[in-house]
C-alpha cells in the first residue's frame, strides 16, 4: 500500500483507540485506579451492540444512545460496590489492579460461558463499504467510528472545561486532598467519574463492534495496547491518551504493512518499554505514584 | 544469615519450633515414600495430583519473592515458565539432552533473563511496573507465536520419556517435589536474611528504605531474578511431562493469575502462604471440576475468589490467622 493510504488507516484507527483509552486514563487520573477490566467492559459493550443489532435490528449508532447511559449507571454501581472498602488501603493502586484483574476474569468467564468463544462482529451495511478518493480509499465504518469518537472526546473535553462537575473532576485529578479541602465531595466525584469512564468504555465497545472482530478473551490484547498507549501519553492525561493513541496507531499501521500484521501489536509494547526506560512518566504525565 | 535470634524471650518458642520440625519432616517423608506404594487406589491420579501441587507450590513460592516480599506484582511471571519449557524442550529435540538435566540450565537462563528484564522495568513503580509485566508476557507470546523454528502457534512435539509406562510419573513427581522443597527453602532463607529484611523494608516504603541505605534497585532486580529461577525449572519439567510445547499452554495469562491468586489466598509476603494457597486452590479446582465439569465457569470462580479475598481477607489465610494470634506453630515459618 502507498504511504498515504497507510497513514489514513492509521489515523482512523487512532481515533478509535483514543476513545478506548480515554476512560482508562480518566479513572487513573481521578482515582488512581488502574482498571484492568476496562477492555473487558469494552467487549461487553461490543456484545451489547451485537445483540441490539441481531435481535432488535438497531444500528450501532442507535444502540450507542442506550449503551452509554446503561454503562454510566453500571459504573457508578460498581464503584460503590467495590472501591469504598479499600479506599484507605496503603497500597491502593496495587489493590485496584488486582481487584480489576479479578473482575476481568469474571467478565471473560461469564461471556465465554453464555456466548461461547465464537468470533463475532456487527455487520451493518456500511461495514464493508469505502469512499474512493483518487488513489486512496477510506473505509466508511472506520471513518464513522473515528468521527464519533472525536465528537465524544470533544464532548468530554467540553464537560471537563465548562461544567461545575467538570471543574471538580479536574480539581480532584490535580490534587485529591486539596480538592477535598476546598469543598469537593471527592467520593461523589469519584463515583461520577467511574460512571463516565464506563460510559466511554461502552461507547468504545459499540464502535469497535463493527470495525474489529471480538470474542471473550479479546480484551487481554486490547487492555495491553491501551495500557501501552496511556503509559506513553502519561497516565492520567487525556491529552496524552489521544496523542499516544494516534501516534502508536499510525506506527502500528506501518509495521503491519511493512513487516506483517501479526507483528503490529509489538509496536505498542516496544513503545511501552522505551517509555519506561527513557521517561517513565510519559509525554504529558505527572510523576507516577509510588 | 542464620535464623534470627529470639529477642522476645518467650520460653515456649524453642519447643514449638522443634515439634514443627518433626511434623514437617514426617510430611516430607510421606511425600518421598508415596511413589513406593504402588497398591494405592488411584495411584496414577495421586501422583499426578502431587506433580501439579508441587509445581504450583514452586511457582507461587517463587512469585512471592518479588510479589510478596518486595511488593512488586508481576502478572507476566509465566514467561519464565514458558521459556524454561521451551529451552529444555528444544535441547531435547535438537540435541537429545534430557530435560531432567537441563531443567537447572533453564532455571539459570530464566534467572539471567530476570536480571535483564529487571534492569529495564524497575525504573517504574507500582501500577506502571505491573503493566510492563503484562506487556512482557504479550510480547513473548507474539514472539513464540511467530517463531517458525519452534513450530509457531502450532507448537512442537518432543520425544516421549524413555521410562517404563507403569513408572512414568515417578521421575516427574520427584523432580517437582525437589523444586517445591527447593523454592520454599529459598523463600525461607530469603525471609530470614538481611536481603529479605531489605525487601520488606522497600515494600513498605521505598524512599525510606533508600534513605536507610538499601540499594533498592539492586535488591528488586535480585528478587525478580531469584523468583524466576524455579519457575523456569518447573516449566522445563512440566513441558517434558506433556511432551509438547505450545504457546497456549504456557503463555496464557491464566497461569500468572493462578500464581497471584494462590499467593494472595495463602498470604502474600509470608513463607507458608504460597504452600497453603496452592493446596487450597488446587483442592477447590479439583472439586469444581468434579461438581461442574471443566468449563469457562472455572475462571469465573477464580475471579470471584480473588475479589472476595482482596475485599474481606487482604492478608490471606496465613496473614489473617497470624493477626488473630491463631496461626498454628507448624505454619509459622517466618
Amino acid at each position: 500500500m502507498n504511504e498515504l493510504q497507510v497513514l489514513i488507516l492509521g489515523l482512523l484507527l487512532g481515533g478509535v483507540y483514543a476513545l478506548m483509552a480515554s476512560g482508562l486514563t480518566l479513572l487513573f487520573g481521578v482515582m488512581r485506579v488502574v482498571n484492568l477490566a476496562h477492555a473487558a467492559f469494552i467487549v461487553v459493550g461490543a456484545y451489547g451492540a451485537y445483540f441490539a443489532f441481531e435481535l432488535l435490528g438497531l444500528d450501532p449508532f442507535v444502540a450507542l444512545g442506550l449503551i452509554m447511559p446503561a454503562f454510566f449507571l453500571l459504573g457508578m454501581g460498581l464503584y460503590r460496590l467495590l472501591f469504598p472498602r479499600i479506599e484507605g488501603s496503603p497500597r491502593f493502586g496495587e489493590m485496584t489492579v488486582l481487584m480489576t484483574f479479578g473482575l476481568a476474569l469474571i467478565i471473560e468467564g461469564l461471556l465465554a460461558f453464555y456466548f461461547t468463544g465464537i468470533f463475532r462482529s456487527v455487520d451493518p451495511p456500511y461495514a464493508t463499504q469505502a469512499f474512493i478518493l483518487g488513489p486512496v480509499f477510506v473505509p466508511r465504518a472506520q471513518l464513522y467510528a473515528s468521527l464519533t469518537s472525536v465528537v465524544l472526546l470533544m464532548g468530554l473535553w467540553a464537560f471537563l472545561r465548562m461544567t461545575r462537575t467538570g471543574y471538580a473532576i479536574r480539581a480532584t485529578m490535580q490534587n485529591r486532598v486539596a480538592a477535598q479541602v476546598v469543598g469537593v465531595n471527592v467520593r461523589r466525584i469519584s463515583t461520577v467519574s467511574f460512571g463516565i469512564g464506563m460510559a466511554l468504555a461502552g461507547a468504545a465497545g459499540t464502535l469497535v463492534s463493527f470495525i474489529f472482530t471480538f470474542f471473550p478473551a479479546r480484551h487481554w490484547q486490547w487492555i495491553a495496547i491501551l495500557l501501552a498507549l496511556i503509559v506513553l501519553g502519561g497516565m492520567g492525561s487525556l491529552k496524552g491518551a489521544v496523542v499516544g493513541a494516534v501516534v502508536l496507531a499510525v506506527a502500528s499501521s506501518f509495521v503491519s504493512d511493512r513487516i506483517g500484521p501479526t507483528w503490529a501489536p509489538m509496536t505498542f509494547f516496544a513503545a511501552l518499554f522505551v517509555t519506561l526506560m527513557v521517561r517513565p512518566r510519559g509525554l504529558f504525565g505527572k510523576e507516577i505514584d509510588r | 544469615m542464620t535464623a534470627p535470634t529470639d529477642t522476645t524471650g518467650v520460653p515456649a518458642r524453642p519447643r514449638r519450633r522443634s515439634s514443627r520440625g518433626v511434623v514437617l519432616g514426617v510430611v516430607l517423608l510421606v511425600a518421598i515414600a508415596l511413589p513406593f506404594f504402588r497398591g494405592l487406589p488411584a495411584y496414577n491420579y495421586v501422583l499426578q495430583l502431587g506433580i501439579v501441587l508441587f509445581m504450583w507450590i514452586a511457582m507461587t513460592s517463587s512469585w512471592n519473592i518479588v510479589g510478596g516480599f518486595a511488593g512488586y506484582i508481576s502478572l507476566g511471571h509465566n514467561v519464565f515458565y514458558g521459556i524454561g519449557g521451551y529451552l529444555s524442550g528444544l535441547l531435547l529435540v535438537y540435541a537429545g539432552w534430557s530435560p531432567f538435566a537441563t531443567a537447572v540450565l533453564a532455571g539459570l537462563f530464566c534467572l539471567a533473563l530476570g536480571v535483564g528484564f529487571g534492569l529495564v522495568t524497575f525504573r517504574a513503580h507500582g501500577p506502571a511496573f505491573i503493566i510492563s509485566t503484562i506487556a512482557l508476557l504479550l510480547m513473548v507470546t507474539i514472539f513464540f507465536d511467530n517463531w517458525e523454528f519452534v513450530g509457531g502457534s502450532n507448537g512442537i512435539s518432543m520425544p516421549l520419556p524413555p521410562f517404563p509406562v507403569e513408572w512414568i510419573k515417578v521421575p516427574f513427581y520427584y523432580a517437582m517435589l525437589v523444586s517445591a522443597v527447593g523454592s520454599v527453602y529459598l523463600a525461607y532463607r530469603i525471609a530470614h536474611s538481611k536481603f529479605g529484611l531489605g525487601l520488606r523494608a522497600l515494600a513498605q516504603d521505598e524512599t525510606k528504605a533508600e534513605v536507610a541505605g538499601i540499594d533498592t534497585r539492586r535488591f528488586k532486580i535480585a528478587a525478580f531474578a531469584l523468583s524466576a529461577f524455579f519457575v523456569g525449572v518447573v516449566g522445563a519439567v512440566w513441558a517434558y511431562s506433556l511432551s509438547y510445547l505450545r504457546p497456549t499452554i504456557f503463555f496464557i495469562i491464566g497461569v500468572a493469575a493462578n500464581m497471584v491468586l494462590m499467593a494472595i489466598i495463602g498470604g502474600r509476603g509470608t513463607v507458608a502462604g504460597p504452600v497453603v494457597g496452592a493446596i487450597v486452590l488446587i483442592a477447590v479446582n479439583e472439586l469444581s471440576v468434579v461438581l461442574f465439569g471443566a468449563s469457562e465457569l472455572n475462571i469465573v470462580v477464580t475471579g470471584v475468589i480473588l475479589l472476595g479475598v482482596l475485599l474481606f481477607f487482604p492478608l490471606g489465610i496465613v496473614g489473617t490467622l497470624r493477626e488473630h494470634g491463631k496461626l498454628p506453630a507448624i505454619l509459622d515459618w517466618d
